[in-house]
């Protein structure tokens, strides 16, 4: 070893010295933020570590939101329609769809708001009178 | 199986104990270097919440993608990504600074009020020996912060964090013939300015 090797030896111990005790220096904020980062990755580690079927420790939980989430949408779907009328014997498709042809046509409907139900009634009975007498 | 695999090892096929033990070495690790790594952050962005952003981002880094890796791997891992790290972050700062030189108003807003706690002075007795040892901390990393990135990273690595020739060069991505070029360079400048001091 050379005499510029056995300075530079010296040297750098003594560099050595010197940034050990730059370390010895850190303050004890920074040094605990370097704790709080340290146990940080600590647990980010552990979370990589942590098996699949560690995840089953939840299936109870998420079981129970699953069943709830089901009930909901099949109480939906089952509950009753809000006003169904029941339909009168002897009423066929051709009369609901009259019904659907007065609603649909505005001359029919004109027809409906001039309804003279004591005159038809009046007619009707008129009728039945004559039928019985003739 | 849905195993998360990474690497050469399935992580979850670890048993309990052999997790913690895992646990417990990478917490020794950590807490052997995150000190030094703080220093050498701090010398290569001379901004102290800068580095221990650095330390910080390397850390998670290397518990998160390394941790699996053989124990013997991870100080060259870890000083790799944090020199990366560091270059981001300096990098990132040259661009800030050129867009912040086009703006207007500058400058006051990046000061921040100082410290009060860490600006008082410590209570401690100061003797001589220490005021010396003040004077040369202060002189070297004075002369550090002026070398240039490669030599400062060479010489940090080698001196303070006691890494040798094959593992600097790991960690500087570099050849280990350039890690001596590096290193001798930097001795040469420092002793140059702190030959006085130091011999």
């Amino acid at each position: 070893m050379s005499l510029v090797d056995e300075t530079l030896t010296e040297f750098e111990r003594n560099a050595r010295v010197v940034l050990a005790e730059s370390l010895a220096r850190v303050d004890a904020r920074t040094r605990s933020r370097l704790n709080q980062a340290r146990h940080a990755a600590l647990d980010t580690a552990a979370a990589r570590r942590r098996p699949w079927w560690r995840g089953l420790a939840l299936m109870p939980a998420a079981g129970a939101v699953a069943a709830a989430v089901l009930a909901t949408v099949l109480l939906w779907h089952h509950q009753p329609a809000a006003v169904e009328l029941p339909l009168l014997e002897g009423r066929n498709a051709s009369v609901e769809a009259t019904d659907v042809d007065l609603l649909a046509d505005s001359e029919a409907l004109d027809l409906m708001e001039g309804w003279d139900g004591p005159f038809y009634e009046w007619a009707a009975a008129e009728s039945d009178a004559n039928g019985e007498s003739g | 199986m849905p195993a998360a695999l990474h690497g050469d090892v399935d992580l979850t096929d670890l048993t309990d104990s052999e997790a913690k033990t895992q646990s417990r070495a990478l917490n020794q690790f950590l807490a052997g270097v995150e000190v030094k790594a703080f220093k050498i952050a701090q010398a290569g962005l001379r901004n102290e919440d800068d580095a221990l952003d650095a330390v910080q981002d390397a850390m998670l880094q290397l518990a998160r993608a390394y941790a699996d890796r053989p124990e013997q791997e991870w100080k060259p891992l870890f000083y790799r990504i944090l020199e990366n790290r560091i270059r981001d972050m300096q990098r990132r700062r040259t661009v800030r600074g050129r867009v912040i030189a086009w703006l207007p108003f500058r400058g006051e807003d990046d000061e921040e009020e100082p410290d009060a706690i860490a600006q008082a002075p410590s209570p401690e007795p100061q003797p001589v020996k220490r005021l010396e040892l003040d004077e040369a901390v202060g002189a070297l990393e004075k002369a550090l912060e002026g070398l240039p990135r490669r030599q400062q990273q060479a010489f940090l690595l080698r001196t303070l964090e006691g890494l040798d020739v094959a593992e600097t060069a790991a960690a500087m991505g570099c050849s280990e013939g350039s890690v001596k070029t590096h290193y001798f360079r930097a001795v040469q400048s420092l002793r140059a300015q702190l030959g006085d001091l130091y011999v």
